[in-house]
Protein backbone atom coordinates (compact mmCIF):
# COMPACT_ATOMS: atom_id res chain seq x y z
CA UNK A 1 0.00 0.00 0.00
CA UNK A 2 2.95 2.39 0.81
CA UNK A 3 4.91 1.34 -2.22
CA UNK A 4 7.43 3.75 -3.81
CA UNK A 5 5.00 4.24 -7.09
CA UNK A 6 3.22 5.86 -3.91
CA UNK A 7 5.45 7.98 -2.59
CA UNK A 8 6.79 10.02 -5.35
CA UNK A 9 7.41 13.33 -4.43
CA UNK A 10 6.00 12.41 -1.11
CA UNK A 11 6.74 13.77 2.07
CA UNK A 12 5.85 12.40 5.48
CA UNK A 13 5.28 13.95 8.76
CA UNK A 14 7.13 13.95 11.68
CA UNK A 15 4.93 13.18 14.87
CA UNK A 16 8.05 13.92 17.38
CA UNK A 17 7.40 16.47 18.50
CA UNK A 18 4.64 19.70 18.21
CA UNK A 19 6.16 21.48 15.30
CA UNK A 20 4.49 18.76 13.09
CA UNK A 21 7.80 18.73 10.05
CA UNK A 22 6.32 17.81 6.88
CA UNK A 23 8.69 17.61 5.10
CA UNK A 24 10.32 14.17 5.78
CA UNK A 25 11.22 11.53 3.51
CA UNK A 26 12.59 7.94 4.15
CA UNK A 27 13.55 4.84 2.93
CA UNK A 28 12.12 1.94 4.34
CA UNK A 29 12.11 -2.08 3.61
CA UNK A 30 9.73 -4.38 4.42
CA UNK A 31 7.99 -1.95 6.75
CA UNK A 32 11.07 -1.32 8.22
CA UNK A 33 12.42 2.47 8.14
CA UNK A 34 16.35 2.07 7.38
CA UNK A 35 17.00 6.14 6.81
CA UNK A 36 15.43 9.26 7.30
CA UNK A 37 15.62 12.65 5.97
CA UNK A 38 15.47 15.84 6.92
CA UNK A 39 14.49 14.94 10.40
CA UNK A 40 16.04 16.35 13.42
CA UNK A 41 18.13 14.12 16.03
CA UNK A 42 14.78 13.39 18.14
CA UNK A 43 12.51 13.09 14.77
CA UNK A 44 14.98 9.89 13.01
CA UNK A 45 15.02 8.31 16.55
CA UNK A 46 11.12 8.70 16.62
CA UNK A 47 10.87 7.77 12.99
CA UNK A 48 13.20 4.53 13.53
CA UNK A 49 12.09 3.49 16.80
CA UNK A 50 12.03 -0.37 16.88
CA UNK A 51 9.14 -2.01 18.47
CA UNK A 52 8.93 -4.79 21.25
CA UNK A 53 7.77 -8.64 20.25
CA UNK A 54 4.99 -7.73 22.92
CA UNK A 55 1.63 -7.21 22.07
CA UNK A 56 -1.59 -7.52 24.96
CA UNK A 57 -0.82 -8.36 28.17
CA UNK A 58 -3.46 -9.14 31.47
CA UNK A 59 -0.94 -9.02 34.90
CA UNK A 60 1.97 -9.13 32.66
CA UNK A 61 0.85 -12.43 31.17
CA UNK A 62 -0.02 -12.67 27.19
CA UNK A 63 -3.18 -12.79 26.10
CA UNK A 64 -5.46 -12.09 23.13
CA UNK A 65 -6.53 -8.66 21.88
CA UNK A 66 -10.40 -9.88 22.73
CA UNK A 67 -9.07 -11.08 26.13
CA UNK A 68 -7.09 -7.49 26.78
CA UNK A 69 -9.94 -5.43 25.82
CA UNK A 70 -12.41 -7.48 27.17
CA UNK A 71 -10.31 -6.45 30.74
CA UNK A 72 -9.93 -2.98 30.24
CA UNK A 73 -13.34 -2.77 29.64
CA UNK A 74 -14.23 -4.54 32.56
CA UNK A 75 -11.67 -2.12 34.66
CA UNK A 76 -13.73 1.05 33.47
CA UNK A 77 -17.03 -0.58 34.17
CA UNK A 78 -16.30 -1.97 37.78
CA UNK A 79 -14.84 1.81 38.37
CA UNK A 80 -16.88 4.60 40.05
CA UNK A 81 -14.72 7.13 38.83
CA UNK A 82 -11.93 5.81 36.30
CA UNK A 83 -9.28 8.46 35.10
CA UNK A 84 -8.58 8.82 31.00
CA UNK A 85 -5.11 10.44 30.83
CA UNK A 86 -2.64 11.38 27.86
CA UNK A 87 -2.86 10.93 24.29
CA UNK A 88 -0.44 14.28 23.82
CA UNK A 89 0.93 11.53 21.23
CA UNK A 90 -2.52 10.37 19.92
CA UNK A 91 -4.02 11.57 16.83
CA UNK A 92 -7.59 13.88 16.88
CA UNK A 93 -9.75 10.53 15.54
CA UNK A 94 -8.49 9.33 18.70
CA UNK A 95 -8.77 11.71 21.61
CA UNK A 96 -12.41 12.58 20.44
CA UNK A 97 -13.04 9.09 21.16
CA UNK A 98 -11.42 9.07 24.55
CA UNK A 99 -13.46 12.18 25.17
CA UNK A 100 -16.73 9.85 24.40
CA UNK A 101 -15.39 6.77 26.25
CA UNK A 102 -15.17 9.27 29.16
CA UNK A 103 -18.33 10.16 29.06
CA UNK A 104 -20.02 6.77 28.78
CA UNK A 105 -17.53 5.48 31.80
CA UNK A 106 -18.44 9.20 33.72
CA UNK A 107 -14.87 9.59 33.61
CA UNK A 108 -12.36 12.52 34.91
CA UNK A 109 -10.80 12.88 32.18
CA UNK A 110 -6.92 15.01 31.64
CA UNK A 111 -3.69 15.47 29.52
CA UNK A 112 -0.36 16.78 29.96
CA UNK A 113 -1.50 20.61 29.19
CA UNK A 114 -2.96 20.53 33.21
CA UNK A 115 0.73 20.73 34.38
CA UNK A 116 2.06 22.15 30.89
CA UNK A 117 1.17 24.52 28.66
CA UNK A 118 -2.83 24.66 29.07
CA UNK A 119 -3.70 27.83 30.12
CA UNK A 120 -1.85 28.99 27.38
CA UNK A 121 -3.79 27.46 25.25
CA UNK A 122 -6.89 28.21 26.33
CA UNK A 123 -6.56 31.67 26.39
CA UNK A 124 -5.65 31.21 22.80
CA UNK A 125 -8.54 29.12 22.42
CA UNK A 126 -10.32 32.25 24.41
CA UNK A 127 -8.89 35.17 21.95
CA UNK A 128 -7.01 36.49 25.01
CA UNK A 129 -3.79 36.43 22.89
CA UNK A 130 -3.15 36.87 19.42
CA UNK A 131 -2.35 34.02 17.54
CA UNK A 132 -0.03 33.19 14.23
CA UNK A 133 0.82 30.56 12.22
CA UNK A 134 4.93 29.29 12.28
CA UNK A 135 4.75 30.55 8.18
CA UNK A 136 3.65 33.88 9.16
CA UNK A 137 6.94 34.03 11.54
CA UNK A 138 9.12 32.81 8.60
CA UNK A 139 7.75 35.00 6.24
CA UNK A 140 7.71 38.01 8.26
CA UNK A 141 8.69 37.68 11.93
CA UNK A 142 11.77 40.37 12.68
CA UNK A 143 11.55 39.81 16.72
CA UNK A 144 11.43 37.24 18.28
CA UNK A 145 11.63 35.96 21.79
CA UNK A 146 12.06 32.84 23.48
CA UNK A 147 10.82 32.96 27.06
CA UNK A 148 11.48 30.52 29.21
CA UNK A 149 12.07 27.98 25.91
CA UNK A 150 14.89 26.30 24.67
CA UNK A 151 13.76 25.23 21.09
CA UNK A 152 17.39 24.21 20.68
CA UNK A 153 16.86 20.66 22.71
CA UNK A 154 13.18 20.75 22.94
CA UNK A 155 12.14 21.64 19.08
CA UNK A 156 15.32 21.03 17.15
CA UNK A 157 14.27 22.46 14.22
CA UNK A 158 12.32 25.61 15.28
CA UNK A 159 14.81 28.07 14.62
CA UNK A 160 15.97 26.68 11.04
CA UNK A 161 12.76 25.51 9.86
CA UNK A 162 10.61 28.66 11.06
CA UNK A 163 11.75 31.00 13.43
CA UNK A 164 15.09 32.58 12.87
CA UNK A 165 17.27 30.86 9.89
CA UNK A 166 14.94 31.14 7.17
CA UNK A 167 14.91 33.50 4.35
CA UNK A 168 10.75 33.84 4.44
CA UNK A 169 9.28 35.71 1.56
CA UNK A 170 9.44 39.39 3.11
CA UNK A 171 12.64 38.54 5.02
CA UNK A 172 14.95 37.86 2.19
CA UNK A 173 18.14 38.95 3.85
CA UNK A 174 17.32 36.51 6.90
CA UNK A 175 18.60 36.56 10.34
CA UNK A 176 22.15 38.68 9.48
CA UNK A 177 19.93 41.74 9.28
CA UNK A 178 16.69 41.18 8.99
CA UNK A 179 16.01 39.43 12.37
CA UNK A 180 16.14 40.21 16.12
CA UNK A 181 16.47 36.65 18.34
CA UNK A 182 15.97 37.48 21.88
CA UNK A 183 16.06 34.81 24.80
CA UNK A 184 15.05 35.43 28.72
CA UNK A 185 16.17 32.53 30.50
CA UNK A 186 17.74 31.81 34.10
CA UNK A 187 19.88 30.01 32.37
CA UNK A 188 22.41 30.22 29.07
CA UNK A 189 20.58 27.61 26.95
CA UNK A 190 21.68 26.12 23.43
CA UNK A 191 19.23 28.54 22.38
CA UNK A 192 20.38 31.83 24.50
CA UNK A 193 23.82 30.90 23.16
CA UNK A 194 22.56 31.20 19.58
CA UNK A 195 20.68 34.71 21.01
CA UNK A 196 24.53 36.44 21.61
CA UNK A 197 24.29 39.70 23.14
CA UNK A 198 20.24 39.44 23.35
CA UNK A 199 20.41 36.72 25.88
CA UNK A 200 18.63 38.08 29.22
CA UNK A 201 19.53 35.55 32.02
CA UNK A 202 16.90 36.36 35.38
CA UNK A 203 16.92 34.72 38.32
CA UNK A 204 14.92 31.93 38.83
CA UNK A 205 11.42 33.07 39.64
CA UNK A 206 12.06 36.45 38.63
CA UNK A 207 9.22 36.42 35.22
CA UNK A 208 6.84 38.39 37.20
CA UNK A 209 9.27 41.38 38.16
CA UNK A 210 11.36 41.05 34.71
CA UNK A 211 7.27 41.69 32.87
CA UNK A 212 6.79 44.32 34.62
CA UNK A 213 10.22 46.13 34.64
CA UNK A 214 9.84 45.55 30.62
CA UNK A 215 6.36 46.93 30.82
CA UNK A 216 7.78 49.84 32.88
CA UNK A 217 10.69 50.30 30.47
CA UNK A 218 7.83 50.02 27.53
CA UNK A 219 5.85 52.87 29.52
CA UNK A 220 9.18 55.36 28.92
CA UNK A 221 9.59 54.56 33.17
CA UNK A 222 12.41 53.15 34.82
CA UNK A 223 12.49 49.61 35.10
CA UNK A 224 13.39 48.49 38.56
CA UNK A 225 13.86 44.78 39.86
CA UNK A 226 14.33 43.24 43.26
CA UNK A 227 17.51 41.34 41.68
CA UNK A 228 19.06 44.63 40.47
CA UNK A 229 18.80 43.82 36.38
CA UNK A 230 20.81 47.01 34.73
CA UNK A 231 18.11 49.30 33.77
CA UNK A 232 19.44 50.31 30.86
CA UNK A 233 19.77 46.63 29.24
CA UNK A 234 15.81 46.46 30.16
CA UNK A 235 15.59 49.88 27.99
CA UNK A 236 17.40 48.66 25.19
CA UNK A 237 15.05 45.30 25.25
CA UNK A 238 11.84 47.43 25.49
CA UNK A 239 13.19 50.01 22.62
CA UNK A 240 14.10 46.93 20.14
CA UNK A 241 10.71 45.45 20.89
CA UNK A 242 8.70 48.93 20.25
CA UNK A 243 10.34 48.39 16.68
CA UNK A 244 8.82 45.37 16.42
CA UNK A 245 6.60 45.15 12.64
CA UNK A 246 5.76 41.66 13.15
CA UNK A 247 6.73 40.32 16.61
CA UNK A 248 6.43 36.74 18.27
CA UNK A 249 7.04 35.49 22.03
CA UNK A 250 7.85 31.56 21.64
CA UNK A 251 6.27 31.16 25.69
CA UNK A 252 7.66 27.91 27.24
CA UNK A 253 7.67 25.71 30.57
CA UNK A 254 10.39 28.24 32.29
CA UNK A 255 8.03 31.30 31.65
CA UNK A 256 4.86 29.07 32.79
CA UNK A 257 6.10 27.40 35.93
CA UNK A 258 7.45 30.93 37.28
CA UNK A 259 3.98 32.84 36.74
CA UNK A 260 1.01 32.04 39.53
CA UNK A 261 -1.40 33.20 36.52
CA UNK A 262 -1.20 34.80 32.87
CA UNK A 263 -2.20 38.17 34.40
CA UNK A 264 1.35 39.57 33.61
CA UNK A 265 1.73 37.82 30.18
CA UNK A 266 -1.57 39.62 29.28
CA UNK A 267 -0.20 42.89 30.69
CA UNK A 268 2.52 42.83 28.68
CA UNK A 269 1.14 41.62 25.44
CA UNK A 270 -1.50 44.37 25.99
CA UNK A 271 1.20 47.06 26.46
CA UNK A 272 3.46 45.27 23.35
CA UNK A 273 0.50 45.44 20.83
CA UNK A 274 0.25 49.25 21.40
CA UNK A 275 3.50 50.25 21.19
CA UNK A 276 4.13 47.93 17.95
CA UNK A 277 2.47 44.21 16.67
CA UNK A 278 3.30 40.67 19.01
CA UNK A 279 1.80 37.49 18.54
CA UNK A 280 2.59 34.35 20.73
CA UNK A 281 2.80 31.14 20.25
CA UNK A 282 3.21 28.11 23.21
CA UNK A 283 5.63 26.06 22.78
CA UNK A 284 3.76 22.61 22.86
CA UNK A 285 6.01 19.71 23.81
CA UNK A 286 3.64 16.55 22.62
CA UNK A 287 2.85 16.25 18.91
CA UNK A 288 -0.77 16.42 19.16
CA UNK A 289 -1.28 18.32 23.19
CA UNK A 290 -2.78 21.56 21.41
CA UNK A 291 -5.15 18.87 19.32
CA UNK A 292 -6.87 17.85 22.48
CA UNK A 293 -7.03 20.82 24.11
CA UNK A 294 -9.21 22.22 20.70
CA UNK A 295 -10.89 18.87 20.35
CA UNK A 296 -11.88 18.90 24.28
CA UNK A 297 -12.94 22.81 24.50
CA UNK A 298 -15.06 22.18 20.88
CA UNK A 299 -16.91 19.62 23.05
CA UNK A 300 -17.11 20.88 26.80
CA UNK A 301 -15.57 24.80 26.36
CA UNK A 302 -12.57 23.74 28.53
CA UNK A 303 -9.24 22.39 27.62
CA UNK A 304 -8.35 20.08 29.91
CA UNK A 305 -9.48 18.51 34.03
CA UNK A 306 -13.00 17.34 33.19
CA UNK A 307 -14.95 15.34 35.04
CA UNK A 308 -18.15 13.43 33.52
CA UNK A 309 -21.52 12.53 35.38
CA UNK A 310 -24.37 11.53 33.97
CA UNK A 311 -24.29 13.77 30.92
CA UNK A 312 -22.99 16.98 32.90
CA UNK A 313 -19.75 18.32 32.90
CA UNK A 314 -17.96 19.50 36.07
CA UNK A 315 -14.15 21.23 35.28
CA UNK A 316 -11.50 22.35 38.05
CA UNK A 317 -8.11 22.02 39.31
CA UNK A 318 -9.48 18.76 41.64
CA UNK A 319 -10.11 17.18 38.28
CA UNK A 320 -6.14 17.57 37.18
CA UNK A 321 -4.23 14.02 36.87
CA UNK A 322 -2.08 15.28 40.01
CA UNK A 323 -5.05 16.40 42.45
CA UNK A 324 -7.14 13.67 41.58
CA UNK A 325 -4.37 10.70 42.67
CA UNK A 326 -3.09 12.79 45.33
CA UNK A 327 -6.63 12.92 46.65
CA UNK A 328 -7.40 9.21 45.73
CA UNK A 329 -10.63 9.84 43.89
CA UNK A 330 -9.97 8.43 40.58
CA UNK A 331 -10.39 4.26 41.48
CA UNK A 332 -9.03 2.73 38.04
CA UNK A 333 -6.98 4.08 35.30
CA UNK A 334 -6.81 4.37 31.38
CA UNK A 335 -3.21 5.81 30.37
CA UNK A 336 -3.25 6.33 26.53
CA UNK A 337 0.32 7.44 24.79
CA UNK A 338 1.47 8.37 28.57
CA UNK A 339 3.82 7.30 31.17
CA UNK A 340 2.85 9.14 34.60
CA UNK A 341 4.75 7.06 36.66
CA UNK A 342 8.23 8.30 34.82
CA UNK A 343 6.29 12.30 33.87
CA UNK A 344 4.88 12.59 37.52
CA UNK A 345 6.30 13.49 40.72
CA UNK A 346 6.58 9.99 42.53
CA UNK A 347 4.79 11.49 45.44
CA UNK A 348 1.68 11.83 43.53
CA UNK A 349 2.56 8.90 40.91
CA UNK A 350 2.89 6.24 43.41
CA UNK A 351 -0.96 6.05 44.18
CA UNK A 352 -1.49 4.41 40.62
CA UNK A 353 0.02 1.59 42.20
CA UNK A 354 -2.84 1.16 44.55
CA UNK A 355 -5.30 0.59 41.28
CA UNK A 356 -5.91 -0.63 38.33
CA UNK A 357 -4.26 0.84 35.21
CA UNK A 358 -4.63 0.12 31.56
CA UNK A 359 -1.96 1.12 29.63
CA UNK A 360 -2.37 1.72 25.75
CA UNK A 361 1.10 2.55 24.60
CA UNK A 362 3.71 2.08 21.40
CA UNK A 363 6.24 0.97 23.95
CA UNK A 364 6.77 -0.07 26.76
CA UNK A 365 7.11 1.81 30.11
CA UNK A 366 7.60 2.42 33.88
CA UNK A 367 3.76 2.79 33.89
CA UNK A 368 2.79 -0.47 31.24
CA UNK A 369 4.87 -2.99 33.41
CA UNK A 370 3.12 -1.81 36.61
CA UNK A 371 -0.50 -2.19 34.61
CA UNK A 372 -2.81 -4.61 34.90
CA UNK A 373 -3.68 -4.75 30.94
CA UNK A 374 -0.92 -3.07 28.50
CA UNK A 375 -2.18 -2.69 24.85
CA UNK A 376 1.26 -2.10 22.63
CA UNK A 377 -0.53 0.17 19.93
CA UNK A 378 0.91 1.38 16.85
CA UNK A 379 3.48 4.49 16.71
CA UNK A 380 0.98 7.22 15.94
CA UNK A 381 2.24 8.91 13.04
CA UNK A 382 4.75 6.62 12.38
CA UNK A 383 2.56 3.52 11.75
CA UNK A 384 -0.45 4.58 11.60
CA UNK A 385 -2.53 8.01 10.37
CA UNK A 386 -5.14 10.66 11.55
CA UNK A 387 -4.86 14.22 11.76
CA UNK A 388 -3.14 16.67 14.86
CA UNK A 389 -3.36 20.35 15.90
CA UNK A 390 0.72 21.84 15.33
CA UNK A 391 1.33 24.05 18.40
CA UNK A 392 0.80 27.23 16.34
CA UNK A 393 -2.85 25.59 16.12
CA UNK A 394 -2.21 24.87 12.21
CA UNK A 395 -3.69 21.20 11.31
CA UNK A 396 -2.08 18.82 9.86
CA UNK A 397 -2.92 15.22 8.27
CA UNK A 398 -0.70 12.81 8.23
CA UNK A 399 -0.44 8.56 7.06
CA UNK A 400 0.94 6.02 8.11
CA UNK A 401 4.93 5.89 6.84
CA UNK A 402 4.90 1.70 7.59
CA UNK A 403 2.85 -0.83 7.75
CA UNK A 404 2.18 -2.60 11.59
CA UNK A 405 0.46 -5.84 12.75
CA UNK A 406 0.06 -3.77 16.17
CA UNK A 407 -3.44 -2.09 16.43
CA UNK A 408 -3.46 1.91 16.58
CA UNK A 409 -4.83 3.45 19.44
CA UNK A 410 -8.12 4.38 17.92
CA UNK A 411 -9.10 1.27 16.86
CA UNK A 412 -8.75 0.03 20.45
CA UNK A 413 -10.42 2.81 21.69
CA UNK A 414 -13.85 1.95 19.42
CA UNK A 415 -13.06 -1.97 20.42
CA UNK A 416 -13.22 -1.14 24.18
CA UNK A 417 -15.77 1.70 23.63
CA UNK A 418 -17.85 -1.44 22.28
CA UNK A 419 -17.37 -3.35 25.12
CA UNK A 420 -17.70 -0.86 28.12
CA UNK B 1 40.89 0.73 55.20
CA UNK B 2 39.15 3.99 54.05
CA UNK B 3 39.40 6.21 57.30
CA UNK B 4 37.21 8.59 54.85
CA UNK B 5 34.40 6.80 54.43
CA UNK B 6 34.08 7.27 58.79
CA UNK B 7 33.92 10.65 58.44
CA UNK B 8 30.81 13.12 57.37
CA UNK B 9 31.02 14.46 54.39
CA UNK B 10 30.13 18.31 53.53
CA UNK B 11 26.86 18.80 52.79
CA UNK B 12 25.33 21.93 51.03
CA UNK B 13 21.44 23.02 50.09
CA UNK B 14 20.55 23.48 46.47
CA UNK B 15 17.55 24.45 44.18
CA UNK B 16 17.60 22.17 41.38
CA UNK B 17 16.18 23.48 38.14
CA UNK B 18 15.25 21.28 35.67
CA UNK B 19 15.46 21.69 31.94
CA UNK B 20 14.96 19.53 28.20
CA UNK B 21 18.19 17.95 26.20
CA UNK B 22 18.31 16.90 22.82
CA UNK B 23 20.59 13.92 23.81
CA UNK B 24 18.82 12.81 26.72
CA UNK B 25 15.24 12.58 24.41
CA UNK B 26 16.65 10.90 21.73
CA UNK B 27 17.98 8.17 24.14
CA UNK B 28 14.78 8.07 25.84
CA UNK B 29 12.84 7.50 22.54
CA UNK B 30 15.73 4.44 22.04
CA UNK B 31 15.61 3.02 25.37
CA UNK B 32 14.03 4.36 28.30
CA UNK B 33 15.50 1.57 30.12
CA UNK B 34 18.59 1.88 28.96
CA UNK B 35 22.08 3.15 30.00
CA UNK B 36 22.24 5.93 27.80
CA UNK B 37 19.10 7.42 28.69
CA UNK B 38 20.56 6.92 32.76
CA UNK B 39 23.57 8.23 32.27
CA UNK B 40 21.92 11.32 30.58
CA UNK B 41 19.08 11.84 33.25
CA UNK B 42 20.84 10.74 36.23
CA UNK B 43 23.08 13.86 36.26
CA UNK B 44 23.11 17.04 38.50
CA UNK B 45 25.18 20.07 36.77
CA UNK B 46 26.57 22.24 39.98
CA UNK B 47 28.89 25.35 39.96
CA UNK B 48 32.70 24.33 40.13
CA UNK B 49 32.75 25.97 43.59
CA UNK B 50 29.66 23.88 44.87
CA UNK B 51 31.72 20.70 43.71
CA UNK B 52 34.92 22.37 45.14
CA UNK B 53 32.69 22.86 48.84
CA UNK B 54 31.91 19.11 48.49
CA UNK B 55 35.08 17.99 48.31
CA UNK B 56 33.86 16.13 44.91
CA UNK B 57 35.28 15.96 41.04
CA UNK B 58 33.03 16.11 37.99
CA UNK B 59 32.63 12.19 37.10
CA UNK B 60 31.79 11.48 41.15
CA UNK B 61 28.38 10.57 42.79
CA UNK B 62 26.38 12.88 44.84
CA UNK B 63 23.18 12.01 47.01
CA UNK B 64 20.20 14.22 46.74
CA UNK B 65 17.91 13.86 49.38
CA UNK B 66 14.80 15.95 50.98
CA UNK B 67 11.26 14.70 52.56
CA UNK B 68 10.49 13.64 49.58
CA UNK B 69 13.22 10.51 48.53
CA UNK B 70 16.64 9.95 48.39
CA UNK B 71 18.32 9.70 44.55
CA UNK B 72 22.01 9.06 43.74
CA UNK B 73 23.32 11.05 40.68
CA UNK B 74 26.37 11.88 38.69
CA UNK B 75 27.95 15.20 39.53
CA UNK B 76 29.07 17.55 36.57
CA UNK B 77 30.19 20.83 35.95
CA UNK B 78 27.69 23.08 34.67
CA UNK B 79 29.94 25.05 31.72
CA UNK B 80 27.67 28.00 33.00
CA UNK B 81 29.93 31.60 32.59
CA UNK B 82 28.03 33.19 35.13
CA UNK B 83 28.28 31.55 38.68
CA UNK B 84 25.21 29.98 40.02
CA UNK B 85 26.27 28.85 43.44
CA UNK B 86 23.60 26.90 45.51
CA UNK B 87 21.77 26.30 42.36
CA UNK B 88 22.36 23.17 40.31
CA UNK B 89 20.53 22.14 36.95
CA UNK B 90 19.36 18.37 35.65
CA UNK B 91 17.54 17.31 32.68
CA UNK B 92 13.33 16.29 33.38
CA UNK B 93 13.26 12.61 34.31
CA UNK B 94 11.64 10.31 36.56
CA UNK B 95 14.74 10.82 38.61
CA UNK B 96 14.58 14.12 38.81
CA UNK B 97 10.50 13.42 39.57
CA UNK B 98 11.62 11.61 42.67
CA UNK B 99 12.49 14.75 44.24
CA UNK B 100 9.38 16.81 43.10
CA UNK B 101 6.57 17.55 46.28
CA UNK B 102 2.82 16.91 45.77
CA UNK B 103 2.63 20.39 47.41
CA UNK B 104 1.18 21.81 44.74
CA UNK B 105 -1.18 24.57 46.67
CA UNK B 106 -4.07 23.13 44.94
CA UNK B 107 -3.43 24.05 41.68
CA UNK B 108 -2.72 20.79 39.97
CA UNK B 109 0.91 22.04 39.03
CA UNK B 110 3.73 20.02 40.57
CA UNK B 111 6.92 22.69 40.89
CA UNK B 112 8.91 20.67 38.49
CA UNK B 113 11.36 23.40 37.93
CA UNK B 114 12.12 24.13 41.53
CA UNK B 115 13.13 21.17 44.13
CA UNK B 116 15.07 21.61 46.96
CA UNK B 117 17.15 19.31 48.23
CA UNK B 118 20.51 18.42 50.28
CA UNK B 119 23.39 17.01 47.98
CA UNK B 120 26.45 15.67 49.56
CA UNK B 121 29.14 13.05 48.41
CA UNK B 122 27.86 9.51 47.57
CA UNK B 123 31.31 8.07 48.07
CA UNK B 124 31.43 5.75 45.62
CA UNK B 125 27.82 4.59 45.70
CA UNK B 126 26.09 3.72 42.29
CA UNK B 127 23.68 5.72 40.40
CA UNK B 128 19.74 4.61 41.54
CA UNK B 129 18.09 2.42 39.43
CA UNK B 130 15.04 3.52 37.88
CA UNK B 131 12.36 1.23 39.10
CA UNK B 132 9.49 1.33 41.48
Amino acid sequence: MYEEADMEKNYYVCTGCGLLCDDIEVESEKNIINKVYTACRVGVAHMKKAKGETNFLVNNKPVDEATAVREAASILKNAKNPLIFGLGTSTDETQILAIELAKKTNATLDDTSSFCLGPLVEALLQDKLKPCTLEDIRNKADVIIFWGADPSDSHPRHLSKHSYFPRGSEKQKGWEEERTAIAIDIRKSHTAKICGNYFFQIPPGGDTEFIDALIAALSGKLPKTSYNFPPKKILELANILKGAKFGVIFAGLGLIYSLEDLEPVFRLMKILNEKANFHLVPMVGHYNMRGFNENLFAETGYVNRVKFEDGMVKHGPEYSVVESLKAKTVDAALIIGSDPLSSLPRSVSKNLLEIPVISIDPCETLTSKHAKVYINTAISGVESGGSATRMDGTKVSFKPVVETIHPSDEAILKKIMEAV
Amino acid sequence: MDFGSFLSAPEINIKIVTYRDIFQDKAMIENRFGEEYRDRSAILKLDPADLKQLSIKAGDTVILKNSLGKIVVKAEESGYETPHRGIAYMPNSPWSNMLVSDETGGTGVPRFKDISATVTSAKGEKVTELRF
